[in-house]
């Protein structure tokens, strides 16, 4: 009974053991960058792509800052974690055109961790800009 | 008894292995904010200036759709396998001229330089300015080979048992002939090994053979 016992023990032991151990294997993280949209806005100030810049980006990331001062261009990163700092990264740059504004999104991602790739977390920032440019 | 100390040895075992997988810490690090206006010139030259700017830094500069003028590249650590710098140069035509913009981001500790020194040196390719050498990327490290006094690296039989097999990795991991898994640790010549709990065992001044309670074992070398 009590080499029963043991046996149990250890294969259940064993099979855990390889079970977790092939579960908690992870790819190496890697970089992941997206160019993102890149569109003309007719017939709006720059400051309009500024503001839908900034509320976009602190929307989707936090703490969008605009590089240099009234620049138009801004960035913004996602909320560190505390075994990674921050994995997820992106840019907005808004250029006045005669009229209108070039608007462009640039984004990274560090997957894994993060649970966004670059190219979704760029189509969030622009459904986001969209929403705060009406 | 016998149950109780089963459990405590899956338990301490469990807790090794998952410990023994974390993730080295990593973050991005993103640069914006390099912008460049040409008064001259059209998206073409802007274009063939970004292609070669990105690709004196990283390999296989791409244009994200032809005629775009948006170009793209990415740069790996060849020692981790994995991207771990990349870069954007954006060109927009004007009605004299073009803008171009720079946008850089690395994964660190991954990459050795940051994404600014990365974003500068590719701006200042593009329209002139000093350049600072990158630190340079790592390269694989070859897996040692042979019976080093330095190291458990290879396979080992049980001098005991020899259908007991033993696969000793670089990262410290061990996996048996089963697909069992535990950790090895070096000090000196005095190895712990962690497999069903842990032993203390010696390493031979040939780095040939471990031996202590419990288990005796030989490496194919």
């Amino acid at each position: 009974m009590t080499r029963i016992s043991r046996r149990r023990v250890a294969l259940l032991a064993g099979g855990l053991v390889v079970a977790f151990g092939s579960l908690s294997t992870r790819a190496p993280a890697a970089l992941d960058m997206n160019v993102g949209a890149a569109k003309v806005v007719q017939s709006q100030p720059v400051s309009a792509c500024n503001n839908a810049a900034k509320s976009a980006l602190s929307s989707v990331l936090q703490n969008a800052v605009e590089l240099g001062g009234d620049t138009g261009e801004w960035e913004a990163f996602a909320a560190p974690d505390s075994a990674n700092g921050s994995t997820a990264a992106a840019a907005i740059d808004c250029y006045p055109l005669a009229g209108a504004y070039l608007v462009t999104f640039t984004c990274a991602a560090q997957v894994p961790p993060s649970v966004d790739s670059a190219t979704a977390l760029c189509t969030k920032l622009a459904t986001a800009f969209d929403a705060g440019a009406r | 008894m016998n149950v109780k100390r089963g459990l405590s040895l899956f338990a301490a075992a469990l807790v090794l292995v998952s410990l023994s997988h974390d993730p080295a810490s990593a973050a991005v690090d993103l640069s914006a904010g390099i912008r460049h206006v040409s008064d001259t010139g059209s998206l073409s030259d802007c274009s063939g200036k970004a292609k070669a700017a990105l690709e004196t830094y990283l390999p296989g500069a791409t244009e994200s759709s032809p005629g775009s003028g948006e170009w793209f590249a990415m740069g790996q650590n060849i020692a981790t396998g994995a991207a771990s710098s990349g870069a954007t140069v954006r060109c927009y035509p004007l009605a004299k001229g073009y803008v171009v913009t720079f946008v850089c981001a690395v994964q660190l500790p991954a990459n050795p330089y940051g994404a600014y020194a990365l974003c500068l040196d590719i701006a200042h390719k593009f329209y002139g300015g000093p350049i600072t050498p990158l630190a340079a990327m790592p390269t694989a490290t070859p897996l040692p080979t042979g019976c080093a006094t330095t190291n458990l690296i290879g396979s080992w039989v049980s001098d005991n048992d020899p259908k007991l097999t033993f696969n000793m990795q670089l990262n410290g991991d061990l996996t048996d002939n089963q697909g069992v898994s535990g950790n090895w640790i070096i000090d000196g010549s005095t190895v712990t090994l962690t497999y069903y709990g842990n032993h203390t065992l010696k390493l031979s001044p040939d780095g040939k053979h471990l031996s202590g309670p419990g288990y005796n074992l030989t490496r194919r070398c």
